[in-house]
């Protein structure tokens, strides 16, 4: 049986769909569920991921069926075709994306059906059932990237070796995830390759829909996005690796390695790149010598979210800046097979760090466990704790940052106290960015 | 009314048949309404909005030492993430030791859905036992436990035997209904049923000698409910205790924000004093059915006029109308002197309003008063309430019979067809459509806010500062309209607004 959870941290299927088909460029979803449904996830999507707001489509904007107790008795098939055939009168959109709640569901509407009389037409609309009760948001992010690959992207037989798509790093659950996606995809294009990130900025529905003449689907989790790559072998042919979101120099030149193997790219340019990259990169931190030094800036660290950020947060303090992050709690509902996958991601630290890593949803859990990794004051006079420490996770751990007088960096959902634009913390570049966040805070009091 | 007794209060669809799709001019609507059909009325196309779960949590999830229930799969009550890190800055105000929100959700899944979540209920419940301990544990009903038909109060009544926390079912499923004020019924529902009086099988009756009771009643005899919203700010709240302090009355401020042991004594009052009838008309009139206790409900206290108003009822009760005459005229020559200068600076501007129907027909008579002229407004949804106070707006407001009114929570495509026709020079609006008229390059004032004073005499000087600054510099806002689009065809903009609301062609026809 699933546990029940203490204060979640993402919503359900039809949040995480939502999430995604309205990061897609002029993608328009329509609701068919309950009216509160799409308001209900607003908050969570917009207001929890930093302000992202609603992209083009979001928040109240959304088209929604709003079938209520009447529909439910009757069945609602009839309300979705009315809604959809006048969406796509009033909405002005390139591509309409039916999702739905429990309810229908519950009383057996099928979406598809009704879908398919709009097959002909000349704008295309696509359903995904995102049952609230067998998934989560990341369950949703895969079920409508599945259904884009399937039903979306044309088939394409011959296949262009300087094209990739690169998925993984999930709308809005990914608060930095438009930035993150732009940094990544000007990596690849310094190895000589042209990515579709799909969701980034600049990102045309034309480049998803071609998207099938990729010659690898780079997907960067170890958790999110494999399914969706999966199927898309399976549709288009198209092979795919997966590898952890990299953060600073020790992640993103392992990723680069990665990469580069995967696509055939000459070792030599690969290192060449990545010494270049280095160039830049650390006479950025070399300003720090002194300051991290006198003021002694290491710190004890303790790492909260899901597995994409916990492992590129603590590899770029372990590695990159020489902190001890000890203790990592993921947050997210994983299974079994997941949580290996996830806990490979996690070492062979240049540092020899073994962090201590637990898997727990409930969000007041994270105090027991700091508690337990440095003992707490017994009221003895000599005595070592989280001390100096900092917490990077998300703004639901302000109440134990407090708890702990160390300061608190939001980087993973939800963040509400932090607003956030073109920020970006992967690659090189995003590890400065984290680098100058975290220390910021913690010279903040000086 | 006498809907206690039961598990599950009804909707308002048949309690009040509240109206959700309306659009027309404010005479249209004070007309139609009166001759009853309009609750019927729906939309071939419509949006989102919030559902009673929703916003039940919006009216109680800032009760302090409490936790939160959420039977559901994980998505419902999702709107919690984004106050997870903040509401304790607000709960603070009121208690200095206040924890912030706390909530556990029962992660439904499919297994769950087949074999019932039951189970899931009561694992949940004892965790928020276990881990802190709560005064009391609220428990919010959504739309998959009531389809699977979860005995959702069999296993509370039972769980109620175990647990210290007073547990509070709160009935608010979704799809019951489209109108979302329906939350308010169901969280007085269970809060009337549960936390209302003492337990006299777990604390002795309190004994007071004779001389301690004549004092006890005295003071009951002089002490009002406030009823306050959960989109009243600390400051708001202040005023008006200001202002009933100074009829001399004592204050228990009630739901929002409060403690569950607030309620506990809550039938001690002389008067329910609630500033939105919306929200709780349920309430008062249970606990007079209940407890006796008379109310007083007909407006919220925004701008002068309906300030006066809401004190003078209550001075009425009891009796004390010469020092509540003697407060106003003092309030209102100071205020007078003090928004003289933005009336001139108002003079011949525009407002259109959106939001609650309660709220905005006082807000623009507010407005109106500082020298601005309506347009028109949107609300929520209309019912017996409006309909008084949307008289009382049109006979204080000259002209305001041409001006539009039209029903809808959310649909926004509505707004925005009907900005782009009328063109205000002041947008003021509730939460969640801001964004959109934003983007068509309006100033904007924002209808409440936990951080600023609307109400009271005070509410009306902030008001009027903070439009004047508003106004001074809409650059932002002129910027998003140019730059940015809304996701509607150029089409929808040439059509009449009320398009997609059933049978309301020949009311579209009037406004062309
Ligand atoms: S309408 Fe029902 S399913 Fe949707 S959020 Fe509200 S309670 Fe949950």
């Amino acid at each position: 049986m699933s546990k029940v959870i203490e204060r979640p941290r993402y919503v359900c299927a039809l949040g995480g769909a939502i999430g995604t088909i309205q990061s897609l460029p002029r993608a328009i979803p329509i609701l068919h569920s309950s009216s509160g449904c799409g308001g209900n996830l607003a908050g969570a999507l917009s207001g929890a991921s930093g302000y992202n707001g609603g992209n083009y489509c979001g928040g109240q904007a959304l088209p929604s069926s709003n079938v209520s107790e009447r529909d439910i008795v009757f069945g609602g098939e009839g309300r979705l075709h009315e809604q959809i055939e006048n969406t796509l009168k009033v909405m002005d959109g390139d591509l309409y994306f039916v999702v739905t709640g429990c309810m229908v569901e519950m009383i057996g509407d099928n979406v598809h059906a009704v879908t398919k009389r709009f097959k002909d037409g000349k704008l295309p609309v696509l359903a995904a059932e995102t049952v609230s009760f067998k998934g989560n948001s990341y369950y949703g992010y895969e079920l409508v990237l599945e259904t884009l690959f399937r039903e979306f992207v044309e088939p394409a037989p011959v296949k262009d070796p300087g094209t990739v798509n690169l998925w993984g790093v999930v709308p809005m659950q990914d608060v930095f995830w438009k930035g993150n996606l732009g940094v990544l995809k000007g990596l690849l294009k310094k190895l000589g390759f042209e990515t579709n990130t799909f969701f980034g900025q600049g990102e045309t529905l034309e480049n998803l829909k071609n998207s099938g003449k990729a010659s690898l689907n780079i997907v960067v989790s170890e958790a999110y996005g494999i399914e969706a790559a999966k199927v898309f072998e399976e549709v288009h042919d198209v092979p795919y690796i997966t590898l952890p979101l990299p953060v600073g120099d020790h992640g993103t030149s392992r990723f680069l390695r990665t990469v580069g193997k995967a696509l055939g790219v000459d070792e030599i340019k690969i290192e060449k790149l990545i010494q270049e990259e280095r160039k830049a990169y650390y006479p950025y931190l070399e300003r720090l010598a002194d300051v991290y030094n006198d003021l002694d800036f290491q710190r004890y660290a303790t790492v909260v979210g899901d597995p994409n950020y916990t492992q590129a947060i603590t590899r770029f303090l372990s590695d990159d800046l020489g902190w001890l992050p000890e203790l990592i709690v993921i947050t997210d509902i994983l299974g079994e097979e997941q949580k290996e996958r996830v806990l490979a991601s996690f070492g062979e630290y240049e540092s020899g760090l073994r962090p201590e890593i637990v898997f727990d949803e409930d969000a007041s859990s994270v105090v027991g466990y700091i508690n337990r990794h440095w003992p707490q004051n017994q009221g003895q006079k000599y005595y070592k704790g989280f001390a100096p420490g900092v917490i990077i996770g998300s703004v639901m751990e302000r109440d134990t940052a407090e708890q702990f007088k160390v300061p608190l960096l939001p980087v993973t959902y939800p963040i509400s106290n932090r607003v956030v634009l073109n920020r970006a913390y992967a690659g090189y570049s995003g590890g400065l960015t984290l680098a100058e966040d975290v220390l910021s805070l913690v010279v903040a009091h000086r | 009314m006498d809907y206690i007794k039961h598990k599950v209060p009804p909707v308002r669809e048949d309690r009040l048949m509240a109206c959700q799709a309306y659009g027309g001019t404010c005479g249209d609507l004070s007309n139609d309404s009166k001759k009853g059909c309009l609750y019927a009325s729906k939309r071939t196309f419509s949006q989102t909005q919030g559902c009673q779960l929703n916003l039940s949590l919006g009216m109680i999830s800032s009760m302090r030492d409490a936790v939160m229930v959420i039977h559901s799969p994980i998505g419902c009550g999702g709107n919690l993430i984004q106050n997870a890190g903040i509401n304790k800055v607000f709960q603070k105000l009121r208690q200095q030791s206040a924890v912030g929100l706390r909530w556990i959700n029962t992660n439904l899944s499919e297994v769950d859905v087949i074999s019932g979540g039951e189970a899931k209920l009561r694992q949940a419940v004892l965790k928020a036992e276990r881990e802190f301990r709560p005064s009391a544990i609220l428990v919010f009903n959504s739309c998959v436990p009531a389809l699977i038909g979860d005995d959702i109060d069999g296993i509370l009544d039972d769980l109620q035997k175990q647990v210290s926390a007073r547990i509070v079912p709160i009935h608010c499923e979704g799809f019951k209904t489209k109108i979302q004020a329906t939350a308010y019924d169901s969280v007085y529902h269970g809060l009337i049923r549960n936390l209302v009086g003492e337990d006299k099988s777990t604390k002795p009756a309190i004994i007071r000698t004779p001389e301690e009771e004549l004092e006890h009643q005295e003071k009951i005899s002089k002490t009002v409910n406030l009823l306050n919203v959960g989109s009243m700010s600390r400051i708001d709240e202040e005023e008006l205790v200001r202002l009933l302090k100074a009829l001399d009355l004592n204050v228990r401020i009630l739901p929002s924000y409060s403690h569950p042991e607030d309620f506990t004594y809550a039938h001690e009052a002389a008067l329910n004093v609630s500033i939105c009838a919306t929200h709780d008309d349920y309430f008062v009139e249970h606990f007079q059915k209940l407890y006796g206790i008379p109310y007083v409900l007909r407006t919220i206290p925004i701008g002068i006029a309906n300030t006066n108003k809401w004190l003078r009822d209550i001075a009425a009760h009891f009796g004390i109308e010469e020092q509540a005459e003697k407060l106003i005229a003092a309030e209102t020559a100071e205020l007078n002197k003090a928004i003289e200068p933005f009336k001139a600076e108002f003079k011949g501007k525009t407002a259109f309003l959106t939001g609650g129907e309660v709220r905005i027909l006082t807000t623009a008579e507010l407005l109106h008063n500082l020298g601005f002229e309506i347009l028109g407004l949107r609300g929520y949804h209309f019912d017996k309430y409006g309909e008084i106070l949307l008289e009382e707006y049109m006979e204080d407001v000259p002209n305001s019979e041409k001006a539009i009114f039209n029903i809808g929570s959310g649909q926004v495509f509505e707004q925005a067809n009907l900005l782009s026709k009328i063109t205000p020079d002041l947008f003021v609006g509730h939460i969640g459509v801001n964004g959109s008229a934003a983007k068509q390059g309006y100033p904007i004032f924002p209808l409440f806010g936990q951080s600023d004073d609307y109400l009271g005499y005070k509410g009306v000087y902030e008001v009027a500062t903070r439009v004047s600054r508003i106004l001074r510099n809409a650059s932002f806002n002129k910027n998003l309209g140019k730059n940015t689009r809304l996701p509607y065809r150029d089409s929808w903009y040439e059509q009449d607004p009320f398009t997609y609301i059933d049978d309301s062609a020949s009311i579209a026809a009037r406004i062309g």
